[in-house]
């Protein structure tokens, strides 16, 4: 199909020669940085190289490409594929915790600088260029050759009958149209908004939020009629959508290249230049075909990573994979949940490790948690005046969606384990507070009374009465936070702790029901058995004399 | 001298004044009943003795020393507590709850004299020493509570309705139990009720309490005598009391 929509699918060949002749540039100055290197041998030169990736398909196939190419030429790799959304990945980047990943020209104008595009493919790399080594010292690194721009598609069936076939048509006739679009599209300045001011108003009959695995399948079966698309994907062309030629020029420049942190492009130069080896060398078609054998073909990400780098005549000797995107069972067509116990067992090493990473994750941050809550709402009993309030601010925090939660955690903690467990141990906060308040304002307030009316203390009264009592109460308190941060702890993935969410994340991306039920299905098993053992705990520790009431 | 004495204590929480300068003295070997309504200031007065109530103005005295400079908590292991709903600590064995206050005191025996305070109140340590709280009938417990309030042999008993919470019958056998122990050890007792024939039978003296003062205190036979000595100077509130709960004509 005629594939030439979208400003910026055309004009990645003038590019490709600007990469060139910075290549050409900058390899000169790396020779020398590198017998520099070589007398003052950089302790970095032997650290892996982060590569991260975003959450959709051609972000895991290319950071897998940059992944094997650097490992053909002798680098170390440390895959953080999936890591997370465009704002959360860039983050990481500036704070030198990931050296590099795809992005696109278009994403950085808009999403991060905030500005509009204005002067074609060459003039936002350039502006781009410019302004993030200026601000973050952050470099873009020659782009690929193609551009993956949004793109607005439609049932060809649905085109045909309402006779559209461009962004001006599709505004006329949105009001009696259902859209689906993936939460990134619907919430960004270059995605539904600006399209809306740009064509004078696009106001669907109804807009839904949709993740990147449902969306052409929601399509398909009529439940929406516009969906957001990349000019790249896979499932365009499978599907036989239509897609509306943006007769505006509304959308961006969105070419591809490889963004590298500051620390990474002056220290590992050797690296820098391996990655610009891929200047100008993907095309969409390229591109398009790797995305395709990942979405619809299943095949592993790695496979379709050296497919690729085999099909531009830079493929090496073999290669490694991630943990969360290797093994997809040798790439049979579509996979059944029938495939899930073997792919589960082809995958057990790296499911126990993300299982006993899962269990970390939540044990530290419930230890943390019954540390801090259990005295407090001990000490509370003796300031009931300030009990509402301390477990109102910790129900509060209850409020706030896991995810909201761990994007707030990032600009504190970073990227990784230490974000993902502060935020589940403010999630388990409420629960157990609550609970010791409760269970011990509600022990036996007639004994407590009593006790205290023949001389015990209060750290006898404490220690004798009211906690023995409470137990069970502060246990059901510890009991609830686990189940909840078992689950929680898969939305860790996002923020790159790693856990079971690893799977579940990286099978939303590539549209595999299996790789996300071998996440979800251990998580939910673990979630019952941590409910089950602390339920016993829970009996277990309540005292003799009271056993059995009530319960 | 009395072995409790109380002068003009005033208590007041926030706007309402439960204790309104009030005097009381209680020789040793007596048993005092203060009656009254609920409001009274009954059990505010009753806890001004063991330091549970801090007086805002006014002493009270316990053995000639004033409660306010004493220690709480040694005060409190000297002076035997029974409260309305016995107050047992509910995962602790009756035993267990008897030998409460021996054991604060660090006695040796404190698990004999568990035993026997249970065996004085009519439960046979044996059958019931073992069992919880919750296996016991209501009389049954409050025995434990008065078992647990003297077997450390305090001189002073405080109790505040004992046994408010009983059925008739089970009332009287605790009020039984109860004049038993207490004829046996001879302990100086402060009581409140609000049932003025339970006053009538188990205490030496009664004192009436209304709005936060005695208004009348005799001994318990010349009680309905001065009762309506008092309702000839015009006071009539102790009679109207007497004749309320079917003591008196």
């Amino acid at each position: 199909m005629g594939r030439r929509w979208g400003v910026a699918a055309g004009p990645w060949r003038p590019l490709a020669w600007v990469g060139v002749a910075w290549v050409a540039l900058w390899g000169s100055a790396s020779v020398v940085g590198r017998s520099a290197a070589a007398q003052v041998p950089h302790r970095s030169q032997t650290e892996p190289v982060v590569v991260a990736s975003k959450q959709f398909a051609e972000s895991y196939v290319l950071a897998e490409v940059f992944a094997q190419l650097l490992e053909q030429h002798g680098h170390a790799v440390d895959r953080r594929l999936g890591l997370g959304t465009t704002e959360l990945t860039f983050q990481a980047l500036v704070r030198g915790e990931v050296d590099v990943y795809p992005e696109y020209t278009g994403t950085g104008l808009v999403a991060v600088l905030k500005e509009s595009p204005s002067g074609g493919s060459a003039g936002v790399f350039r502006r781009v260029s410019d302004v993030f080594e200026a601000r973050w010292g952050a470099r873009w690194l020659p782009p690929l050759g193609f551009a993956n721009s949004y793109a607005v598609a439609l049932r060809r069936s649905t085109a045909d009958s309402l006779g559209i076939h461009s962004l001006t048509g599709l505004a006329r006739a949105a009001p009696e149209l259902a859209a689906g679009f993936s939460p990134d599209f619907s919430g960004r300045t270059d995605g539904l908004a600006g399209l809306s001011d740009a064509y004078g108003g696009m106001q669907f009959r109804e807009v839904r939020n949709l993740l990147q695995a449902v969306k052409y399948r929601a399509l398909a079966e009529g439940q929406v009629d516009v969906i957001d698309a990349y000019s790249t994907d896979g499932a365009v062309a499978r599907y036989d959508l239509a897609v509306m030629t943006d007769d505006r020029a509304f959308f961006p420049p969105y070419d591809a290249a490889p963004l590298a942190s500051r620390r990474f492009f002056e220290d590992r130069p050797g690296a820098v230049l391996v990655l610009s080896r891929l200047a100008g060398r993907i095309d969409e078609d390229v591109m398009r075909r790797a995305n395709e054998r990942v979405e619809l073909g299943g095949a592993p990400v790695a496979q379709a990573a050296s497919e690729l780098l085999a099909e531009i005549g830079l493929a090496g000797a073999g290669s490694g994979a991630g943990d969360a995107v290797a093994g997809r069972d040798g790439g049979t067509d579509s996979r059944s949940v029938r495939a899930l116990p073997s792919h589960m067992w082809a995958n057990r090493t790296a499911l126990g490790r993300q299982a006993a990473r899962h269990l970390f994750l939540v044990l530290t941050s419930l230890g943390a948690a019954v540390l801090v809550a259990v005295p407090v709402g001990v000490a509370l009993e003796r300031r009931r005046s300030a009990a509402e309030g301390t477990i109102r601010i910790a129900g509060l925090l209850q409020t706030i969606p896991g995810i909201a939660l761990l994007a707030f955690m990032i600009p504190l903690f970073g990227i990784g384990a230490t974000p993902a467990a502060a935020a589940l141990f403010l999630y388990s906060l409420l629960p157990i507070l609550r609970n010791t308040y409760t269970g011990i304002v509600g022990a036996a307030p007639g004994a407590v009374e009593a006790g205290r009316a023949l001389g015990m203390t209060e750290g006898q009264l404490l220690r004798r009465i009211r906690l023995p009592l409470a137990a069970p109460v502060v246990m059901a308190g510890v009991r609830t936070a686990a189940v909840i941060n078992v689950g929680t702890a898969t939305l860790a993935a996002f923020v790159g702790a790693g856990g079971l969410g690893d799977p579940i994340v990286a099978g939303l991306a590539l549209s595999d029901p299996v790789m996300i039920l071998s996440g979800a299905v251990p998580a939910a098993a673990m979630a019952l058995a941590v409910d089950w053992g602390l339920a016993r705990a829970e009996a277990r520790v309540a005292p003799k004399g009271v056993r059995e009431q009530g319960r | 001298m009395a072995l409790i004495e109380i002068e003009g204590a005033v208590k007041r929480y926030g706007p309402a004044t439960a204790l309104d300068g009030v005097s009381l003295q209680v020789d040793a070997g007596a048993c005092v009943a203060l009656v009254g309504e609920s409001g009274s200031g009954k059990t505010t007065l009753l806890r001004a003795i063991n330091g549970l109530t801090a007086l805002d103005e006014g002493h009270a005295h316990v053995r000639g020393e004033p409660v306010a400079s004493l220690d709480p908590v040694a005060l409190r292991r000297s002076i035997g507590y029974v409260q309305q709903d016995g107050g047992l600590i509910p995962h602790w064995t009756c035993l267990g709850n008897a030998a409460l206050v021996p054991s604060l005191l660090g006695m040796a025996d404190a698990a004999e004299r568990g035993r026997n305070a249970l065996d004085a109140t009519g439960l046979d340590p044996t059958i019931f020493g073992g069992r919880y709280p919750r296996e016991l009938s209501g009389g049954q417990r409050q025995r434990v509570a008065i078992a647990r309030a003297v077997a450390a042999d305090p001189d002073v008993l405080l109790m505040d309705e004992p046994f408010g919470a009983l059925d008739a019958v089970t009332r009287f056998e605790a009020q039984e139990a109860f004049l038993a122990l207490r004829g046996a050890a001879g302990v100086t007792a402060v009581l409140v009720t609000h049932d003025l024939a339970e006053a009538l039978r188990i205490a030496t003296r009664i004192a009436v309490m209304r709005a936060g003062k005695v208004v009348l205190e005799a001994a318990s036979g010349d009680l309905s005598a001065e009762a309506r000595e008092e309702a000839a100077r015009g006071n009539g509130y102790a009679a109207e009391l007497l004749k309320k709960s079917g003591v008196a004509a």
